[in-house]
């Protein structure tokens, strides 16, 4: 199997790359441990004035926040380094050494970067989780942490896919940087379930921005909320956008001219 | 023998959009675009026998990087055909790109924090090449280059010569049976120009590899390559020897000599490009290099006569001056 071999390659080139920055963890940690405060900060402040959220209580709550954090670490260090590379290396021309090389256009440059530090988020986000799930009244099955892990994975795959259709546009529009910041803006949004918002938010959260499925989703499987309908949906959605982003790579592939030498 | 590169009536145009300077200009391009449809490359047809290596010549802009993206696979020629070592390279096949690279002297494409031996091992594992087999011509390439002391270093800390000599070995560690070279020695040194090319060479020799190469260095192409292919706005100009180039295109030749006697009127001889002293040189047609000569030796008392073709960079100069039509 080329791309696992590929993909393997190119992490451990990433994780090497990364143990040259040693202040980047120190920094990241730090980041981690902010960002975990404020959250809790604001999770308490919530719940100072109410008992439930939606129908969320406060350990669920927690919960929400743990595969929050979990899921942001694991895009930042695996998915928006590799989207924005790509974005870079289309105005840049450099993607012309990706595309002469007999692999996969597709798994090559979703798999050559790495940022091995942002880990420290995924893993604080399953102490969270455990947390939160230590707390809890509810019984965990192991139908429970098998949805869970399922609906993590799915939702990685369509934030991917995500953010790879979006990238594909700069093979048109040359520049879509500030798309980076609008998807961290509006992935902000998943630190709740999306059920609490409107409803036009909560569709725009769910179909456009796949947060609703990257976040609440696999919380839902953990506090035994997740029906099988919503999984299957799930399912539809993240092959769905993989197809249409596998396509619309390839249409911009056939586009791309690089940029002149 | 059959050829490895086969181009018929290539073409590639692009679309760009165009505009007149200023803010008002800008503002309406949000609305309304022009585009003007610009011809990078105008139907060139050339084959290139296995084992070639040929210099591939133009101007900035003439459509060389054009032609060797078409020919690498990384864009779609708008028409003719494209065929290297039988397959369509824009079909990105695996074989096929298994068999070429493509250096470009001003990209870089090997990890900046990292030494070059790990940049090295990972494309080992994009063209899945057996362990030993690697080993072996990254050693071999290594030691032709002298690098042995470098490839630990981090990419960041080398020279621009040093990081190019990594490229090129990266670049070959899957033995490619067809090399795209575009400006390799760009902005080398006179030093390390001359070692690129000689790996180069070497390369071929060793390995029967055809060569395609751009550069703005005519020393590079005056020594690799026999057979050069000039294009310019898009169309090719000249396909054939490099000499025969010379004696087409040198018009002038350049005669210079020592002379005692008081000024004397040069410009009757020809185009005098310098007189300092007792040293003069002259320029002068070539059909009438002979003439000149004689009765320079015979009229006046001149020493240190030579008579030289013109510094190929002014011959070809003279080709993109002339253009196409006197060409055929």
């Amino acid at each position: 199997m080329q791309g696992l071999r590929l993909a393997y390659n190119y992490l451990r080139i990433g994780i090497m790359n990364e143990f040259q920055y040693r202040a980047n963890l120190y920094i990241q940690i730090l980041q981690t441990f902010i960002a975990l405060g404020t959250g809790l900060i604001g999770l308490n402040l919530v719940f100072s004035q109410t008992s439930e959220l939606g129908g969320w209580d406060r350990t669920e709550l927690l919960a929400v926040m743990g595969v929050f954090i979990t899921m942001g670490g694991i895009i930042r260090a695996a998915i928006q380094p590799n989207m924005e590379r790509l974005m870079e290396d289309i105005r840049d021309g450099l993607l012309d050494f990706a595309l002469t090389k007999p692999a996969d256009a597709q798994i090559l440059i979703s798999v050559r970067e790495f940022r091995l530090w942002q880990l420290v988020d995924v893993i604080t986000g399953m102490i969270v989780l455990g947390v939160a799930l230590s707390q809890m009244n509810w019984m965990i099955t192991v139908w429970s942490v098998l949805a869970f892990f399922s609906a993590l994975m799915m939702g990685a795959v369509m934030i991917y896919c995500f953010w790879l259709i979006v990238t594909s546009t700069a093979f048109w529009f040359v520049r879509v940087h500030e798309i980076a910041n609008l998807f961290e803006g509006l992935y902000a949004a998943g630190r709740w379930p999306v059920g609490i918002y409107p409803t036009w938010l909560r569709i725009a959260l769910t179909f456009i921005i796949p947060v609703a499925f990257a976040v609440t989703v696999p919380a839902e499987a953990l506090t035994g909320r997740l029906s099988l309908q919503t999984w299957l949906g799930a399912l539809t959605l993240t092959i769905v956008l993989f197809i249409a982003s596998r396509t619309l790579l390839k249409f911009g592939l056939r586009s791309y001219s690089g940029a002149s030498a | 023998m059959p050829s490895v590169i086969s181009i018929s009536k290539l073409a590639k145009h692009y679309q760009v959009p165009e505009r007149e300077a200023g803010l008002k200009a800008a503002a309406m391009g949000l609305i309304k675009r022009r585009y003007k449809n610009v011809k990078a490359v105008d139907e060139i047809s050339f084959e290139i026998q296995p084992g070639e290596l040929v210099g591939f010549l133009g101007p900035n802009g003439a459509g060389k990087t054009t032609t060797l993206k078409m020919l690498s696979g990384l864009l779609h020629p708008t028409s003719g055909s494209t065929s290297v070592l039988g397959y369509e390279p824009s079909k990105r096949s695996h074989d096929f790109l298994r068999q070429i690279t493509l250096v470009m002297g001003n990209r870089n494409q090997l990890s900046w924090d990292l030494p070059a031996l790990d940049s090295f091992d990972l494309q080992r594992a994009i063209y899945s090449i057996p362990r030993d087999e690697f080993k072996r011509t990254r050693d071999e390439f290594i030691e032709i280059l002298e690098v042995g002391d470098l490839v630990q270093k981090p990419v960041r800390n080398l020279s621009l010569g040093e990081r190019m000599k990594m490229e090129i070995i990266g670049a070959l560690l899957h033995k490619p049976k067809i090399l795209f070279l575009d400006e390799p020695t760009l902005g080398l040194d006179v030093t390390m120009q001359r070692r690129i090319r000689t790996f180069v060479a070497e390369y071929n020799k060793r390995y029967g590899a055809t060569v395609l190469l751009t550069s703005h260095y005519m020393a590079d192409v005056e020594a690799l390559c026999k057979r050069v292919i000039v294009i310019d706005h898009g169309k090719l100009l000249f396909d054939g020897d490099l000499s025969k180039l010379v004696e087409k295109f040198s018009a002038f030749k350049t005669i210079g000599f020592t002379v005692d006697s008081a000024a004397t009127d040069w410009s009757q001889f020809g185009d005098v490009v310098a007189a300092e002293g007792s040293r003069v040189t002259l320029r002068v047609p070539k059909e009438k290099t002979s003439a000149v000569t004689s009765r320079l030796l015979n009229d006046l008392a001149v020493e240190d006569l030579t008579v030289e073709t013109a510094p190929i960079e002014d011959v070809i100069e003279s080709v993109f001056a002339v253009g196409k039509d006197v060409v055929e």
